[in-house]
């Protein structure tokens, strides 16, 4: 009998989406042969099957267990190039995904991996800053720092011992794209953090993941186990080894400091800066402590060239930006379009309407910290400097979108909620101000807020944004205070008088 | 005071025991005692503190700072339902409901027959598939209010 080779990803949603039970499903059906791929990241459309054809795959989406055989006779299936969600997309960084086995480093290299490494080996430390000066990068994580001038830092200082750290505590709601790199295509961190390794002169590098991404931190380990075994970590005499430390359920552990804390096992507490971990991080060493999605946005720029990165996307914001759509749209998932699109475009062309029944209220960029937009703002354009200039964040990229039944003043309530319970309790207007906050916000919820309350209110969240120590304190109030704004009549229905 | 032996405790602390240049790490120790026992008892906390040769002040401010280490065994299975901005959007709150209804406990409870834990998570990464309802490691997507009992039947 003929066997159909078949391509099922294999990642954390599109298990949840129903993959796993496929696979289980089709485990012992002799006409497929199933490889387990990373996800395209167009989660509506999984779990999505895909074999070859003489034009390239093509693919059934939404697959149950009985369209196997429709897949097996090629009936009704979809060329892949033609899936607008992908087409309209330029991949760089996500170019591998749902094509290559995520843990097969032969194939990695095939597709033109470790070609960044090969750059970086040719060029001297300060070469491998410069490449990255001219590509104009800034970090991925959410802070937008120009990335040369952290490694030149690190590169200046002077120390026996030097660490390169990759933030991987992704905590954002409404972002997953750390999450699906490190499952789908683990070797183009690596060879990120190892291109780091060498311009700033570090032995050793840690992978600090969150807690709630289990399959991740397997995938790593197993990769930089591959990596290892293959000498790669090793290369030409340069020692350099990686190692994966779990997290354990802390959001502001993203931000450097604390992050660099509680790799050393205590509490995840942000420290004042400077000094800046590229000067005196882990164990007081210089550190760079970078976000997964910039690690991997690397490898591309030192294999093409600073000034092709520096070519892509708006003035202030170079590059293409990995976007993650979710909430109540019909489209949600993972989205790499070169910066400058507006929201509405990124919203229309690829989010693809609202939900079945829905209807649009808002939208949130950034995480749980960033501003809600309503429906007259979104000709906003996706890069650092437009959103700098409305007062608001594209952080790590996620963007959720909200229907007319979402309840602003429980979502406000739930923005403060969070930053209460997340607080690390270092700085005083982010431990006490988010309690004060929230409690403000049940009292109008229960109907019993009064006239000052909102001014109350907004008084809190400036001095929040003035003082807090770090982004947790400093950005809380923003979604609250857009919620505010935009939607006042439902807070003033709390007001007694 | 002295510590009760608990099987498995000084296993894992075994592993974690400083050997010189390596510097104690006390989530690390947590998180290794967490793997072995479910999860992390006060009364151990003096053991800890003497292996790693830290204060026991210090052991018990890690282990209180980190909502994913916890002091009291779960049920068999743990169930957290994700209470991120995606799963809010679509009405992640409802399925928690439905969740809490079904088997009878409050949120950070244990069931009476010890079956099930149930907490909230502030986000899985699995947005684009939410909401989301994780059980021991299996993550479910697009979870419905009106799916969770069979959702939840394979449990035992």
């Amino acid at each position: 009998m003929k066997t159909t080779r078949c391509y099922l990803a294999n990642d954390t949603s599109s298990r949840a989406a129903g993959a796993g039970r496929l696979a289980d499903a089709w485990s012992d059906r002799p006409e497929i042969q199933l490889i387990r791929t990373s996800s395209r990241g167009a989660f509506f459309l999984e779990p999505m099957v895909e074999r070859d054809t003489p034009n390239g795959r093509e693919a059934w989406f939404n697959v149950a267990p009985n369209d196997l055989p429709r897949i097996v006779g090629g009936v009704g299936g979809t060329p892949v190039a033609e899936i607008p969600f992908l087409q309209q997309q330029t991949r760089f960084t996500f170019a591998n995904f749902g094509i290559t086995e995520p843990l097969a480093l032969d194939e990695y290299q095939t597709r033109g991996g470790l070609k960044g490494l090969a750059a970086a080996q040719s060029l001297s430390p300060e070469g491998i800053v410069e490449a990255l000066r001219i590509s104009r990068l800034r970090g991925r994580g959410g802070a937008a720092f120009p990335v040369w001038k952290k490694w030149q830092v690190a590169q200046q200082t002077g120390s026996e011992q030097k660490y390169v750290v990759a933030n991987a505590d992704e905590g954002d709601a409404g972002t997953y794209c750390d999450r699906m790199i490190m499952e789908g295509d683990p070797f183009r961190l690596i060879e990120g953090m190892m291109i780091c390794a060498r311009a700033i002169g570090a032995t050793h590098g840690y992978l600090y993941c969150r807690y709630e991404y289990p399959a991740a931190a397997r995938a790593m380990k197993f990769s930089i186990q591959k990596a290892r075994e293959a000498d790669l970590l090793d290369c030409d005499d340069y020692p350099f080894d990686l190692e994966v430390v779990t997290g354990a359920g802390s959001y502001v552990c993203g931000e450097e400091t604390a992050l660099l804390e509680s790799l050393e096992g205590r509490r995840g507490v942000v420290l004042a800066k400077p000094p800046y971990p590229a000067e005196s991080g882990l164990y007081g060493n210089p550190t760079i402590v970078s976000n997964v999605l910039t690690f991997a946005t690397i490898p591309n720029i030192l294999a093409n060239g600073g000034a092709w990165h520096a070519s892509i996307g708006t003035e202030g914001s170079r590059g293409t930006m990995a976007l993650q759509i979710g909430g109540r749209v019909k489209q949600p998932g993972l989205v790499e379009v070169p910066f400058g699109l507006t929201l509405h475009d990124v919203l229309d062309r690829f989010g693809g309407g609202m939900a079945p029944g829905s209807r649009f209220k808002a939208v949130q960029v950034g995480g749980p910290l960033g501003s809600l937009f309503p429906e007259s703002q979104l000709d906003i354009p996706i890069c650092y400097d437009a959103f700098a200039e409305a007062g608001a964040i594209l952080g790590h990229g996620g963007i959720v979108v909200y229907d007319d039944e979402t309840n602003m003043v429980e979502l406000a309530r739930h923005f403060m909620a969070f930053t209460a319970d997340e607080s690390c309790g270092k700085c005083t207007p982010c431990r006490i101000g988010s309690v004060r906050g929230r409690e403000i916000l049940e009292r109008i919820q229960a109907g019993e807020g009064t006239a000052e309350s909102l001014d109350l209110l907004k008084d809190l969240g400036e001095t929040m944004k003035a003082t807090s120590l770090c982004a947790l304190g400093g950005r809380a109030p923003y979604p609250v205070l857009t919620a505010i704004e935009h939607f006042p009549e439902e807070f003033k229905k709390g007001l007694t008088h | 005071m002295t510590t009760r032996h608990r099987p498995g405790l000084a296993e894992a602390l075994e592993y974690c025991r400083p050997v010189p240049p390596v510097k104690s790490n006390i989530l690390k120790t947590l998180l290794a005692v967490q793997s072995a026992l479910g999860h992390v008892p006060t009364s151990a906390i003096p053991q800890i503190a003497q292996v790693l040769g830290v204060t026991d002040a210090q052991v018990a401010g890690v282990l209180s700072y980190y909502s994913d280490l916890r002091t009291q065994s779960p049920g068999r299975h743990l169930i957290r339902v994700c209470m991120g901005e995606s799963c809010t959007a679509n009405h992640g709150g409802r399925v928690l409901r439905a969740i809490q209804d079904h088997v009878r406990v409050a949120v950070g409870g244990r069931t009476l027959e010890g079956r099930f834990t149930v907490e909230k998570m502030s986000c899985a990464g699995n947005c684009a598939v939410s909401p989301t309802v994780m059980i021991d490691e299996d993550l479910c997507g697009r979870v419905t209010p009106s799916e969770v009992p069979s959702l939840l039947e394979p449990y035992t």
